[in-house]
């Protein structure tokens, strides 16, 4: 059966308005509606058509062929823009063989991260989006992402989504929309693996695409006597950055990642954007020029009270300053937006809250997950507003949307309502993502028999789609896991393991069964058994 | 490479605490006057002065001799330093302190397109650590698993300060080569599936040296052609910038200056004749554990040799380390200096200095000029530190006897002109920073607790709202 038959029937059954192909007209009356580009409007009225925004207001004539969708009591908004996740990229380690499903037998591959990204990456052909993952996004308001492998050093062009129902390239906002470079080494063994070796691998790269750009301006006047450079997909990629035609997005956490990137991008007179950016309270007037889209997923406190007392101060400090990061910049004047880096969907708003709760009004929360995005992004022509002629992506809550107990009632996305997830898709939803976490995630206590005796590490590891991430900490200093993925039951990750003298990397293999994992880590004094147990 | 490390104990509480010094900010006006009074001073190349005062002004030292030949100007902050001793501020010139990730880029024979100075962190609690133990400058190696590895940086321990402001303006660049087991991969191996890496062998140590400067002296001929075409008016195609070429090209300029990790005699002879044969300089052997056995080769080539005094037998290539290598390596004519290559050594390289007086017989000058103004020559810095002289960066410690003595301690430290560790601050500040963490974490958990009590008083109340769809 076609699409369009699909749809026909369904009219047909419930003539409910959720056939993608007829964007149709509405009149969205009786709530409160929140512009964003005005004041809030008690009884505004928001008409769509045919996929764009026809009017907005208290006063607006409701149009005879528009349905009414009274939403009493309700509140209005344009849609949120998510402007930094990796949706639809399955970072899981690629299965040799057929690959997919879980519940065969573990790879014997060793992990590895997917997909390979570089420059010339692009994420509008290879993202795959599930209905499962678009759904959690919009039950939670956000109608717009932008997405891009998080994987990588080069993590490739980005593509800017509108959430709607329907095939990719109707979801296209912008291809292409940004380059984005994150600061991570590769396995060990294999250049860069050090994060001296990324931030000269970057300059190397982009003076790679410098020296192709000028080579081919002059063969191409000239190719008679000249050696025929090389055609490059990546130094082409680079170029348009270093044109500035495409902005590079930096992921940067730290104040000392960001000023590596603010030192790369003004070497090479880039046009950036800095993402993650959770220490941005410290250096907010040093932030003013740049836009800066601030991950609000906060650093998490360890579950017990004695891992607690055992982190030192300067990481206690800094879990409880990050979540000021918002309210910080918005009194410095910067132009940032909120998004929910590698959050889960529930967690965006949650964060947002906390960010609300450290000091962010809601007025400058909502600002900032969508008008400030979308300029961010350069799409505030489109959307970011609810504004004539905008998108008409428009969300629908039955509180203030940030409020504790809000819920998303309805989504129009390109003038098409769309579909939320059933209490039943909610409930199989996290069933899944149980089943995913397990069997790494936790608290564990490893123990490393290194030839100078034992060594004893806490780590605490987190999933997400097949990439482990978190922290550790014990006797070889404390810091976050990098290069981390499972396979089934295996798992891989590698720590910066200090000692008196040096920082060196430790690379885990191990097998998790049950609540042990066993395996051997890689080290520069050799390879060492070690061996774990998943505490509460 | 290293002696092994004792692991640092996290929770020695003390120590972590101090850590926090770094958001305590000690601003001091950069035209400040403090006068050291009544203090003795071990000037390293001027004697030793008796009751003597050193006058600091700004970031550099205004005045040094006896009481009374110094004035103090009025308004200037005056240290009481009776029965006390002032040294320069100690210089290592093998750290690995303050680098954020792994000190080695492995993956190739040669990295040096990688620097340390791209990844300096301010917030490694060893930096403040190295200045309580009278240590104000360093040069932070990348580390030694291949025979080029990447471009190290010489900083001083501006704890406190942004990192930016850490690196030692107008030092000389610098890079770290290695010879022996760890370059040939004999200490560590690669996970299994992933291939051995060249060089497995000392001859294919010096091979890898050798072909990096033949293919930098290629690339710079490429440039030079590419130059004299543009020259003739040609519009030629550019050659590739290499980052790795460049600096391989630098070290032949005479612009970066390069220190040799190494062990064994035949492999320091080795890179003296590669040295000779391909044109460049070593500046500083590092470790130079069987020095005394070529110390007059190594000193007719004008070559340093930074080593330790007394670590020896931690790996084969160690097992003919003697201690009297820094006394005979000095008396040899070489220009030899003490370093630590540990965080936890770096903080009381005075006592490697004056073992140096028991195994060899050097006198109590030759043996301060080991941690001071010997590294300072070493790093080309020593017209302005490792000694106390007018006009030099006033970096300087105050002692609570004799720095040779094992019993003597660091009082303050001050790093150009700026009192960056005191010990009476840093019992308070000990303090203050431990009822910060207990403040903070109370607030988090009663935080806990508030959410906790509220969610439980909203359950009941869920009922009513969930049938309101």
């Amino acid at each position: 059966m076609s699409r369009r038959s699909v749809c026909f029937v369904v009219l047909l059954l419930l003539a409910a308005p959720l056939c993608a192909d007829a964007p149709g007209v509405y009149a969205i009356t009786g709530g409160t509606v929140h512009p964003v580009s005005g004041g809030a409007i008690e009884k505004g009225v928001v008409i769509i058509r045919d996929g764009l925004i026809e009017a907005v207001g208290a006063n607006v004539a409701i149009p005879p062929d528009a349905t009414v969708i009274d939403v009493k009591g309700g509140h209005v908004y344009p849609g949120l823009i998510d402007a930094a996740t990796s949706l639809g990229f399955v970072a899981a380690p690629r299965r040799r063989g057929f690959g997919g499903g879980g519940g065969g037998a573990p790879a014997a591959a060793p992990a590895s991260q997917a997909p390979e990204t570089s420059p010339a990456f692009l994420a509008v052909r290879e993202a795959k989006l599930s209905d499962d993952d678009v759904e959690a996004k919009r039950a939670t308001g956000v109608t717009t992402i932008l997405t891009v492998p998080s994987s990588g050093i080069f993590n490739g062009q980005s593509v800017i989504l509108n959430l709607g129902e329907g095939s990719m390239e109707a979801r296209v906002i912008r291809a292409g929309a940004t380059q984005q470079v994150s600061f991570t080494p590769r396995a060990a063994w294999t250049y860069p693996d050090s994060l001296m070796g990324v931030i000269s691998y970057i300059k190397q790269s982009l003076l790679d695409a410098q020296q192709n750009a000028a080579a081919l301006a002059i063969y191409n006047q000239n190719p008679a006597g000249n050696k025929r450079p090389d055609q490059s997909a990546s130094a082409d990629a680079l170029a348009a950055v270093l044109r500035r035609d495409v902005p590079v997005v930096f992921v940067a956490d730290s104040e000392l990642a960001m000023r590596r990137a603010m030192a790369i991008a003004n070497e090479f007179k880039l046009r950036y954007i800095l993402s993650g950016a959770r220490q941005g309270y410290r250096m907010a007037n040093d932030l003013k020029s740049i836009p800066v889209l601030v991950s609000v997923k906060w650093p998490a406190a360890p579950a017990s009270k004695e891992d607690k007392e055992e982190q030192p101060l300067r990481v206690i400090r800094d879990r409880q300053l990050a979540p000021t990061t918002p309210a910080v910049l918005q009194k410095s004047g910067v132009n940032f937006a909120l998004v929910s880096g590698p959050a889960k969907s529930g967690e965006f708003i949650a964060g947002i809250r906390k960010a609300i709760e450290n000091g962010l009004s809601s007025d400058d929360a909502l600002r900032a997950t969508t008008l400030a995005p979308a300029r961010i992004l350069g799409i505030d022509r489109q959307l970011g507003t609810l504004e004539k002629g905008k998108i008409a992506n428009v969300v629908v809550s039955d509180k203030p949307i940030f409020d504790e107990k809000a819920k998303v009632t309805r989504v129009f996305i390109d003038g098409r309502e769309t579909k939320l997830p059933s209490p039943e898709d909610t409930a199989r939803r996290g069933a899944a993502a149980a089943a995913d976490a397990s069997p790494v995630e936790g608290t564990w206590r490893i123990t490393v028999k290194t030839s100078t005796g034992d060594a004893s590490i806490t780590a605490t590891l987190h999933v997400e789609n097949g990439v482990v991430t978190g922290t550790f900490s014990g006797d070889r200093g404390s810091g976050s896991i990098r290069n981390g993925s499972i396979d089934g039951t295996t798992v891989e990750f590698t720590i910066a393991a200090k000692t008196e003298t040096e920082a060196t990397d430790w690379v885990f293999h191990g097998t998790v069964s049950g609540t042990n994992m066993n395996g051997t880590v890689s080290t520069n004094l050799g390879t060492f058994q070690f061996s774990g147990s998943k505490g509460q | 490479m290293k002696k092994r490390a004792a692991s640092s104990g996290r929770r020695a509480g003390v120590a972590v605490i101090a850590f926090f010094a770094a958001v305590a900010a000690f601003a001091q006006s950069r035209d400040s006057v403090v006068a050291i009074r009544d203090a003795t001073i071990l000037t390293v190349t001027k004697g030793k002065i008796e009751h003597g005062t050193v006058l600091i002004r700004g970031s550099k030292i205004a005045a040094v001799g006896p009481n009374d030949s110094v004035t103090v100007p009025a308004g200037a902050q005056v240290i009481d330093a009776a029965g006390k001793f002032v040294l320069p501020g100690i210089i290592d010139t093998h750290s690995h302190t303050g680098v954020d990730g792994s000190v080695n880029e492995i993956s190739l024979p040669n990295t040096g397109m990688v620097r340390i100075g791209d990844v300096m962190t301010n917030e490694d609690v060893s930096a403040y650590r190295q200045l309580a133990g009278g240590t104000t400058t360093a040069l932070v190696l990348h580390g030694s698993a291949n025979p080029i590895g990447g471009q190290s940086q010489i900083v001083k321990w501006k704890w406190g300060h942004p990192v930016s402001e850490w690196p030692v303006v107008g030092a000389p660049r610098t890079i770290k080569f290695a010879l022996g087991e760890n370059p040939k991969s004999s200490n560590f191996r690669p996970p299994p599936g992933t291939p051995l890496q060249y060089p497995q062998t000392r001859m294919g140590v010096e091979e890898v040296i050798r072909k990096s400067f033949t293919d930098a002296k290629d690339y710079t001929a490429r440039w030079d052609e590419y130059d004299a075409r543009r020259k003739r008016g040609e519009n030629p195609l550019p050659p590739r910038r290499d980052l790795l070429m460049e600096t391989m090209a630098d070290i032949l300029r005479g612009n970066i200056d390069v220190h040799s990790h190494c062990y064994r005699a035949d492999e320091i002879m080795m890179l003296l004749n590669l040295s000779d044969e391909m044109g460049f300089k070593v500046r500083e052997l590092q470790h130079v554990l069987e020095g005394y056995k070529v110390a007059r080769e190594i000193a007719a080539h004008g070559v340093g040799g930074g080593t330790f005094i007394d670590w020896w037998g931690y790996k084969a290539e160690a097992y003919d380390a003697i201690p009297y290598n820094v006394a005979l390596m000095e008396r040899a004519g070489v220009l030899t200096s003490v370093n630590s290559d540990s965080d936890e050594l770096a903080r009381h390289l005075n006592q490697d200095a004056a073992k140096a007086m028991k195994y060899g017989g050097l006198t109590e000058e030759e043996a301060l000029r080991l941690c001071t103004i010997n590294p300072a020559k070493q790093l080309r810095l020593d017209s302005r530190i490792g000694s106390i002289e007018v006009g030099k960066d006033a970096d300087l410690a105050i002692w609570t006897g004799h720095p040779l003595s094992t019993y003597s301690r660091v009082e303050s430290t001050f790093v150009e002109g700026e009192m960056l560790f005191d010990r009476q601050r840093d019992l308070q500040l000990r303090k203050d920073l431990a009822k910060e963490k207990s403040d903070r974490l109370k607030k988090e958990a009663d935080d806990e607790a508030a959410k906790k009590k509220k969610d439980a008083a909203a359950a009941p109340a869920k009922k009513p709202e969930d049938t309101n769809e």
